[in-house]
């Protein structure tokens, strides 16, 4: 589905990222983790051709990012959904109008276009907000918002950068249902994250530390692929530890959640 | 996109007003320019269509003397024909000329007004010869020769032409800059959400269009203004004209031709607003 193959991207001579290789299948849930500034945005920059790498190779599905036509490239970022690190919402429309606006590209009508943002705002839990502007929400309501609007188009692949960035732990963890709902569905979710709590066990997780892959834990559904094959062993041997520790802490947050609901 | 494009000049009314009346301004001159020449073209064949020659007599010629002439002028074979018009004729026009003017015609009365003859040439270049022969003549008063004052005329048009075409020039680019900086600022201050379109998907088109249209929407509105106001202030001062010109049947301009001026105009300035939302999109969105 995404294949990346030795792709390094430099800014200013700089690089940001080294000899990443990795490979996601259709359907999958992978976490990217790492800190600020490791290279996650990057990765994503890339993967809708925003930037183009330096060195290596990008594909997406039978499409070669490198040698893609730039006629063709509004055609990949519809075939991509992404919930933007900042959101990228428009503050001077409404919720509706928002999550309309990549249809209006296809050339849908603005009926149709709006029936089927509302639907999508509705199965999100949005239903009632509709001419509502972004301000006048909360911050996980406009992180559903922008959810919403990636995959209004049905997109193969959904990229959520840091979705749950600036959240408190019972939102995030909203949100994370959500996106594990759109991805049961059949859409391959590709979530940047520095909440390591969030993770959950049975997904993939890329680790990437300043710009390489320090580690690549598969789940059971996927099977593990690293750029950096040299002592890797001995760093999925510490981060099995890691989830091992994490996962308790996870389920009493849940539960506490639960707890709350009820 | 007819909603979009409504929705960026209700955001910014002041720019949207601005490239609106710079555009009138220009439409308005061009307007003015071609109605003056619509006129003055008029106003050339005219003159052109009037006799060539035409030869005013002393009082004391006779009717006989002058039909001497005449005969001498026919005998060149270079004449189509000559129209001889009495001190009675000359009154009647002159009383059909002014009729408005009842003062005018209560001052003259035919014994002012000099016989005359109107020589039509077959061609040209016999002017020259045949006012040679009138102007030798002892029962010549004056001789008008038409082709001097055509040649005026023509040399005053143009250089009003050129004039004119300079100040439309410059007004046109005064216009196409103006409208190239309001869209400028206008993709400057929306850069994050134009981003954010491509980076969701919108291809340059999509982008763009609003823009375009934006442009030919100020040519549009300012052509509609400029034109229309120079075309009714025209019709509103028509009698004025047809009064200080009197006798020069240049008028009525047909309405139909008005209004076929009027759109050939408003194509123009939709194509030029888009030409300067296209020089403004090509600039700042790269």
């Amino acid at each position: 589905m995404i294949e990346f193959k030795d792709v390094t991207k430099k800014f200013a001579s700089e690089p940001v990222l080294d000899k990443i290789n990795f490979l996601i299948d259709k359907g999958s849930f992978v976490y990217l983790v790492g800190p600020t500034g490791s290279g996650k945005t990057t990765i994503f920059r890339l993967i809708i051709r925003d930037i183009l790498p330096s060195e290596g190779t990008i594909a997406l599905g039978d499409w070669d990012l490198l040698t893609l036509p730039r006629s063709k490239v509004p055609h990949l970022r519809r075939r991509v959904g992404v919930v933007f690190q900042d959101l990228r919402l428009l503050m001077d429309r409404t919720v509706s109008e928002n999550v309309m606006l990549p249809l209006e590209f296809s050339g849908m009508s603005e009926t149709e276009a709006r029936e089927k943002a509302e639907k999508v705002l509705s199965e999100v839990g949005l239903a009632g907000k509709f001419d509502q502007f972004p301000l006048q929400l909360s911050g996980g309501e406009r992180q559903r918002v922008a959810i919403a609007r990636a995959l209004v188009f049905e997109p193969e692949i959904i990229l959520a950068d840091e979705p749950t960035g600036n959240l408190d732990i019972e939102t995030s963890f909203q949100i994370l249902d959500l996106l594990q709902t759109i991805n049961k569905k059949g859409t391959t979710v590709f979530m940047a994250t520095h909440n390591e709590k969030l993770i959950s066990g049975h997904d993939r997780v890329i680790v990437l530390e300043k710009g390489r892959i320090v580690e690549d834990r598969s789940s059971e559904k996927s099977k593990k692929k690293s750029s950096s094959k040299e002592d890797s062993q001995e760093k999925v041997e510490t981060s099995k530890e890691t989830e091992k520790k994490s996962h308790p802490a996870e389920d009493k947050i849940k539960l506490e959640i639960l707890a709350k609901n009820d | 996109m007819i909603s979009t494009v409504s929705k960026y000049v209700r955001r910014s009314p002041y720019q949207a007003l601005s490239a609106a009346l710079i555009m009138s301004l220009t439409f308005f001159a061009i307007t003015i320019f071609s109605i003056l020449t619509i006129l003055s073209i008029r106003f050339i064949s005219y003159f052109e269509t009037r006799p060539q020659l035409t030869v005013f007599f002393k009082d004391s010629a006779s009717r006989d003397e002058i039909r001497g002439l005449e005969n001498k002028l026919s005998d060149t074979g270079r004449t189509s024909s000559i129209t001889y018009v009495s001190k009675e004729e000359a009154l009647a026009i002159y009383k059909e000329q002014n009729k408005k003017d009842p003062i005018l015609l209560d001052l003259v009365t035919a014994d002012i007004l000099p016989a005359s003859i109107e020589v039509q040439a077959t061609q040209a270049e016999y002017l020259a010869d045949l006012a040679g022969i009138v102007r030798g003549s002892p029962l010549v008063e004056e001789v008008v020769f038409q082709k001097d004052i055509v040649d005026t005329l023509i040399s005053w048009t143009n250089a009003a032409r050129r004039l004119g075409i300079a100040i439309i020039a410059i007004l046109v680019t005064v216009s196409v800059l103006v409208i190239i900086t309001i869209i400028g600022i206008k993709i400057t201050v929306r850069r994050e959400e134009i981003e954010t379109m491509k980076l969701l998907g919108a291809t340059n088109w999509f982008i763009r269009a609003p823009f375009l249209l934006e442009g030919a929407f100020y040519g549009f509105v300012g052509s509609l203004a400029g034109g229309g106001l120079a075309i009714a202030l025209f019709y509103y001062f028509s009698p004025s004209f047809e009064a200080f010109l009197r006798g020069v049947a240049i008028f009525p301009i047909s309405p139909v031709m008005m209004l076929e001026l009027l759109a050939i105009e408003t194509i123009v300035a939709c194509l030029l607003g888009m030409f300067a939302s296209y020089m403004a999109v090509l600039r700042y969105l790269k």
